[in-house]
């Protein structure tokens, strides 16, 4: 009954199923590659080769964790690591892109300078660009840095990623210039403007792009600049992991999915409140 | 700026800190950083694949680049028989699908807009195809067997497919004009992919309907307009900036996603045959045709969009 109190006035009660059903059918769309995948890790190998495949476990068993974390003991180096590596990229590289994207972001949507908005243009241009085919100019570039064999040819390229730049821009060009005005008149300066007054307005969208970074960097395999086995990522350590058995690990490859989903994933639920909070609340609204 | 153009006896004075001056350093300094990192590993690399592009790459030691004018183009055009067909079919998918995503999402985004129960745990659910789609799934190479298990699911219960043949076949039989009715077949066949592929554009749509003053409404129903005249006169004119975003976001997610048959051609060229030169020609020619649509596409909706303020 409660729903029908908080309605608007002007949505009938049609309106509210209508809304329902709409919800109903495409949030299961939504959802339901999650719950495959969370399915699968649980199923018993005869489950998963079934065909037509059911997404329901019938007999849900633990065994695929349990075969991967025997495998994960067998690595040449201990497995920990991996996970370190991935976490340390993960971390700094998201952190870093936050804040070197978000200032580039924060001039130019609010200040006018010359070349300001011809270079938005290029960094636009370069998002449509086949990244395969950089590949082996990336190398080179790395090479001539001596980043090759280090976590830097992962962690900074991150941070000038265009998708972040582009997004945030969008942000911040909701940011009444009054506001910043304002704070001019009160004596601020571009440094403290960005951290005290735009930084803390565009938390939902920083967290959206923590979430891409996030995902970028949490699954990269690095296999094209990093050779040493210590500083191999632990998408990388998993992906030998699955592959050495063949059809065998077909179950171990469905625990490796929701093994490496599961931390994303837990980040998206923690912030996905702020995420999608209303630009409103966050004093945008003019 | 444009004040201090139209006087210039005031530039004269040479203020050590006028406002642009000053607007300059900051600019600059705030996306020092970006623009180095962009140069770096963006533009510097885009530039030795454009050499590429027009030589035969060869490793003697080191990487040779022998200049060899269009003829990287002139293959790729005219002996390879995969590529032109496959970038057509590739422009024919957009077609579709990009206003499919648009549609679909501003429609999302609008229900999600509403008051009801559990909205911020329906919102997270259609957000979760962004996490699934971007490079998790992806990423691991065996998880291909996963997403064709989940296709084969998905198949196996909504029976999508099935009923567009059903209702197909009966259109056929009447001999109706099948042309826009085509399109809205093709449309529901991949209805799956439209929305897993939609959950930026929601947020994007949905952050933009936020910020739409409730006093606007307000003043539309003192005045008497109806729900469908709110909308066509407050809502869509106020996010009609947002749908041009949409579109050039959609645009690029649609032909640089990681199941796209031209980039694999292009992979496939320079991992399998080695060709870098031809694979990069391929890569600049299919880097121009996005351009050029994505031009085409924004000057036609930048026209009609409708800027408050």
């Amino acid at each position: 009954m409660s729903i029908l109190k908080k309605r608007k006035p002007n949505r009938s009660r049609w309106g509210d199923l209508f809304v329902y059903l709409v919800l109903l059918i495409f949030g299961w769309f939504f959802i339901l590659p999650l719950l495959y995948a969370v399915n699968s890790a649980f199923k018993p190998l005869d489950e998963i080769f079934l065909f037509p495949p059911r997404l329901w476990v019938s007999k849900p068993t633990l065994d695929n964790f349990a075969d991967l974390f025997v495998l994960m003991g067998k690595t040449w180096v201990p497995f920990t690591r991996y996970i370190f590596n991935t976490v340390f990229i993960t971390v700094v590289g998201t952190l870093g892109h936050l804040l070197v994207s978000s200032m580039a972001a924060y001039v130019l949507s609010k200040y006018k300078f010359p070349g300001g908005k011809a270079f938005f243009t290029i960094v636009v241009t370069a998002l449509m660009f086949t990244p395969q085919v950089m590949a082996i100019p990336n190398y080179l570039v790395m090479t001539k840095l001596g980043w090759v064999n280090t976590y830097w040819s992962i962690i900074v390229p991150a941070f000038a990623a265009p998708i972040g730049l582009f997004l945030m821009k969008q942000f911040m060009e909701q940011i009444p210039d009054v506001l910043i005005e304002a704070a001019k008149v009160d004596g601020a300066k571009e440094v403290r403007i960005y951290f005290r007054i735009v930084m803390p307005l565009v938390k939902p969208a920083s967290l959206t792009l923590s979430i891409f970074s996030i995902l970028n960097l949490w699954n990269t395999r690095a296999s094209n600049f990093i050779y040493n086995e210590e500083l191999k990522t632990l998408p990388y350590a998993l992906s030998q992991i699955v592959s050495g058995g063949q059809i065998a690990r077909a179950g171990v490859s469905a625990a490796v999915t929701l093994f490496i989903l599961i931390v994303p994933l837990l980040f998206f639920i923690f912030a996905q409140s702020s995420i999608i909070e209303t630009m409103a609340s966050s004093g945008i609204k003019e | 700026m444009d004040k201090e153009k139209n006087q210039p006896r005031q530039r004269k004075q040479k203020k050590p800190k006028s406002m642009a001056y000053r607007n300059a350093v900051a600019g600059y300094l705030f996306t020092a950083p970006f623009i180095i990192g962009f140069l770096l590993f963006l533009l510097v690399p885009l530039m030795q694949s454009l050499r590429m592009a027009f030589s035969t790459v060869k490793f003697e030691g080191g990487i040779a680049y022998y200049f060899i004018k269009f003829a990287n183009f002139k293959y790729i055009f005219t002996v390879d028989a995969e590529f032109v067909p496959l970038m057509l079919d590739e422009l024919w998918q957009m077609i579709y699908t990009i206003p499919s995503i648009i549609v679909f999402s501003f429609f999302i985004a609008i229900v999600l807009n509403q008051e009801f129960k559990g909205r911020g745990l329906v919102r997270a659910i259609f957000f979760l195809p962004v996490i699934l789609s971007s490079g998790v799934l992806v990423g691991l190479e065996t998880n291909n067997t996963l997403m064709q298990g989940l296709k084969d699911v998905i198949a196996e219960t909504s029976n999508a497919t099935s009923i567009t043949d059903v209702v197909k076949s009966i259109f056929f039989a009447e001999g109706a004009y099948m042309g826009p009715i085509q399109y809205v077949f093709d449309a529901v066949d991949r209805v799956y992919d439209i929305a897993m592929s939609s959950g930026i554009q929601i947020i994007i749509f949905l952050s933009g309907l936020q910020t739409i003053s409730a006093s606007m409404f307000e003043a539309a129903k003192i005045e008497g307009a109806t729900a469908w005249e709110t909308f066509w006169k407050i809502t869509f004119p106020m996010v009609s900036s947002l749908i041009l975003v949409n579109v050039i976001y959609s645009i690029i997610d649609f032909f640089v996603r990681s199941d796209n048959e031209v980039m694999n051609h292009i992979k496939d060229t320079m991992t399998a045959s080695v060709e870098y030169g031809r694979s990069s020609a391929m890569a600049w020619t299919y880097f121009a045709m996005i351009a050029v649509i994505i031009a085409i596409v924004s000057a036609f909706i930048s026209k009609r969009v409708y800027y408050y303020d």
